[in-house]
């Protein structure tokens, strides 16, 4: 009991809606509660949830980083591309993410460096990368990645898809360093406060450049798998993912303001949406419905938390 | 002995405009060293360039004797100069332990470990004899308990000269009393501090030498022990003020504003009292008391759970700031920065932002013209500099800010004027004018409720004073028999 209190009501609201969506959710369809679909629901969220991985970083020191649904797909042409001509695909998948990353470290230094706002630098970015996709492919998509890359996507490791191990073990790994590690914990002190952080020693440039370019590789990484799991990349890859990214990591807690967010509470909110998503699909509510109902739950479950955060501090 | 810090004819411009000229002054270790000085007499500057946030243009800075020139703030730190900031560097978001450990957290291969970072910070908060819990958010403490971490935070990295700013301007007499305290005794185990502060009283009790800077020349140090706040006064300004000008006419008339039973437990209940027209009522109490909780509730920004209050006869009940200004309630905040200013506006458009109906056209169009000269009366009557409606009120120091912000309210023609701490953070001269600025409103009919935790500005301006503990209202003292005893023994018994 001590531990659930020590969560922070956000948290505590969203594990009760994930339990009530998939307990009315398991009772209703019996197809709901198997391993099959759990797998569905993960790999249907899966590039998603890495981007929301680096995205956690960003917006805890108070960013936003809205290029992530350009640098997704590009990746993934770039990597397809190489591929088609002829490149070995270690040679492909480090060179499209040397260039994620590169777009990555152009963010930071046009948003710390130049101190645009990164709302405005990650959304050129973002408008530069998608077309810049169409222009690459054409529209179409490109097909002809081999075996041994689509394997990243489809193969399986410990009984389960390649990509959700993947997906894992990051987490875990990012969960562990922005809670324990000195260097991770600077994001919390950037986003508390900005000019203390820098007067307490902090290299606030240098952390930055390194959390926009994780964020890129995040986005990158989720281009490559996606690439490798469809057998081919397409200008279409992560269309609206930086708002389905974003609207995870805000209700998993954390605040646009900076200065607050956790691995553990992306994940719920990751969790959430990846269920909402499939019970759409699975009542059959149409797609247009989607994201009106999306839009009334984010809502709701601000509201909640609102209503909870105000109560708690009356005592 | 040698100083510990030395300062050898400094001098510092910011582009044409020489703020600090060949200022020496000597701070021994084991001492407490004041300064003083109205806003703008080069006190900041000073002290950045003692914190390495500045490097000064002419003379020395010694350290142990030696010719030290600080790269930065850091440098500073790593020297044993720390600084307590007036607008705090902390970090709200995260714990006791971890803002005192900032950046030198205990880890090995980079991964904090929490059992030492917290035995640490308990260790250093425990040398100023505070038992706060390391592992509690730092939001959740007060900007008193805030400022006894930021100097546990000084002394974890060895800071053997500690400046502080203001420290005790946002703090009740209480928390003061204990930071002065805990300055004392670090006096005592062979530490320096650098004090600044408006505070003269202050200043007279816990420093043992006070040096004064007018103009950003350095006009005098003396010997705290023979030095007297007349004569503080006298330097700092070149010219005699009377730091507290005398008590309005006693002749209040009948009630306007009559509170009964407000409540809104746990902030406040049970508050009842009168306030007459031309009287200024003073609000006494410890931070935390529900002094401000009330004045919000009376101009309508925050509920009221129980009780009724009239205006001039008629039941008044706002709902919303909007309402009470309307019906002549005007509230100036403590918090001028925050819930205040539009720091990115003009002077102008602070101004006249609560009367923009008053000087609209009938359409609801804003003329130009008409609001700077609307707004001009009122900054020429408070003598607010640089005298310019076009300025951003971001570039004022925080007394004419403070002038500015009493400007909108003086604009709105209220019948009820709600003062909340109108003089924290201000210098003497602007103090003065605040002053006697409330006095005119009681004079002239206007009714005024003074919050404030400086005890002798509510001595000397309140007509009676309703003395406030832990949320309820426990007795409203006559002039005669308000004094500081009368009001520290309800206010804190």
């Amino acid at each position: 009991m001590s531990k659930l209190r020590a969560l922070p009501a956000q948290q505590i609201a969203l594990l009760v809606c994930i339990a009530a969506l998939g307990g009315f959710m398991a009772v209703t369809y019996p197809g709901f509660a198997t391993v099959e679909n759990a797998e569905v629901i993960a790999m249907g969220f899966v590039f998603e949830g890495f981007m929301a991985l680096g995205m956690t970083l960003v917006i805890v020191t108070g960013g936003i980083d809205l290029s992530v649904a350009g640098v997704m797909p590009f990746s993934a042409i770039l990597t397809a591309l190489l591929l088609r001509a002829g490149a070995p695909a270690p040679v492909a998948i480090v060179a499209a993410l040397t260039v994620a990353a590169l777009i990555g470290l152009l963010n930071a230094a046009a948003a710390s460096g130049l101190r645009v706002h990164p709302f405005i630098v990650t959304l050129a970015t973002m408008l530069s990368l998608k077309g810049l996709n169409l222009v690459l492919t054409g529209g179409g998509p490109i097909t002809g990645i081999p075996p041994d890359v689509a394997w990243i996507g489809q193969g399986r490791l410990l009984g389960m898809p390649f990509p959700l191990v993947l997906f894992a073990t990051m987490a875990l790994t990012f969960a562990v360093l922005l809670r324990r590690h000195r260097f991770w914990q600077q994001t919390y002190l950037i986003g508390g406060n900005p000019r203390a952080a820098r007067t307490s020693g902090v290299r606030v440039s240098f952390v930055l450049a390194v959390v926009y370019i994780t964020s890129a590789l995040c986005a990158g990484i989720a281009g490559v798998v996606a690439a490798a799991t469809l057998g081919s990349a397409s200008a279409g890859f992560g269309q609206n993912a930086e708002l389905r990214v974003i609207t995870a990591v805000v209700i998993g807690g954390a605040s646009l303001q900076g200065g607050s967010g956790s691995i553990g509470g992306t994940l719920l909110g990751l969790s959430f949406l990846a269920l909402l998503y499939n019970a759409f699909s699975m009542t059959g509510v149409s797609t247009y419905w989607q994201d009106v109902a999306t839009g009334g739950l984010v809502l709701a479950s601000a509201l909640a938390t609102e209503l909870v955060t105000r109560r708690r501090a009356r005592g | 002995m040698t100083a510990l810090v030395a300062l050898d004819s400094v001098s510092k411009r910011f582009g044409r405009n020489t703020v600090l000229q060949d200022v020496s002054l000597e701070v021994a270790p084991g001492s407490i060293h004041a300064v003083v000085g109205e806003n703008g007499a080069g006190k900041s500057t000073l002290m950045n360039i003692l914190s390495g946030l500045h490097q000064p243009d002419g003379g020395r800075l010694l350290i142990d004797g030696e010719v030290a020139h600080l790269k930065g703030p850091l440098d500073a730190i790593d020297r044993g100069i720390s600084s307590v900031h007036q607008e705090l560097s902390l970090f709200p978001n995260r714990t006791i332990a971890e803002n005192i450990m900032v950046r030198r957290e205990p880890s090995h291969y980079g991964f904090v470990q929490r059992g030492e970072l917290e035995a640490r910070a308990r260790e250093a908060l425990a040398r100023i004899g505070s038992a706060l819990d390391p592992a509690q958010p730092l939001s959740h403490l007060g900007i008193g308990e805030q400022q006894v971490v930021e100097i546990a935070r000084a002394l974890e990295r060895r800071a053997r000269l500690l400046i502080l700013d203001e420290p005790t301007a946002a703090l009740t007499d209480h928390d003061a009393v204990r930071l002065l305290e805990v300055l004392r005794d670090l006096r005592a185990k062979g530490a320096a501090v650098l004090y600044v502060s408006h505070r003269l009283a202050e200043v007279l009790s816990i420093a043992d030498r006070i040096s004064v800077l007018r103009d950003g020349r350095l006009v005098a140090t003396l010997e705290a022990a023979r030095a007297t706040e007349d004569d503080l006064v006298r330097l700092m300004v070149g010219r005699e003020i009377d730091p507290l000008a005398e008590r309005v006419p006693k002749a209040p008339g009948p009630d306007l504003l009559v509170a009964s039973n407000l409540g809104r437990p746990p902030a406040f209940s049970d508050v009842s009292f009168s306030l007459r027209r031309g009287e200024v009522l003073g609000f006494a109490g410890l931070i935390g008391a529900g002094r401000t909780e009330v004045a919000r509730a009376i101009f309508g920004a925050d509920a009221l759970a129980t009780g009724s209050m009239t205006l001039d006869g008629a039941p008044f009940r706002p709902r919303s700031p909007r309402e009470a200004i309307a019906l002549g309630v005007s509230y100036l905040t403590e918090d001028r920065r925050a819930l205040g200013l539009f720091l990115g506006l003009s002077l102008r458009d602070n101004v006249v932002a609560a009367s923009q109906a008053a000087v609209a056209s009938r359409l609801g169009f804003l003329q130009p013209q008409r609001l700077k000269e609307a707004a001009m009366a009122f900054l020429r009557r408070l003598d607010v500099r640089p005298l310019d409606a076009s300025v951003e009120v971001a570039h004022l120091s925080g007394g004419n800010q403070q002038k500015v912000l009493l400007g909108r309210w003086l604009m709105a023609a209220p019948r009820v004027f709600i003062a909340d701490e109108p003089t924290r953070g201000v210098d003497v001269g602007a103090k003065a004018r605040i002053h006697a600025e409330i006095q005119d409103l009681a004079r002239s009919g206007v009714s005024v409720l003074l919050v404030s935790s400086d005890l002798r500005e509510v001595l000397a301006l309140s007509h009676r004073v309703a003395v406030f503990r832990a949320g309820r209202l426990v007795r409203i003292l006559e002039a005669a028999e308000a004094n500081e005893e009368t009001v520290m023994r309800y206010a804190a018994l």
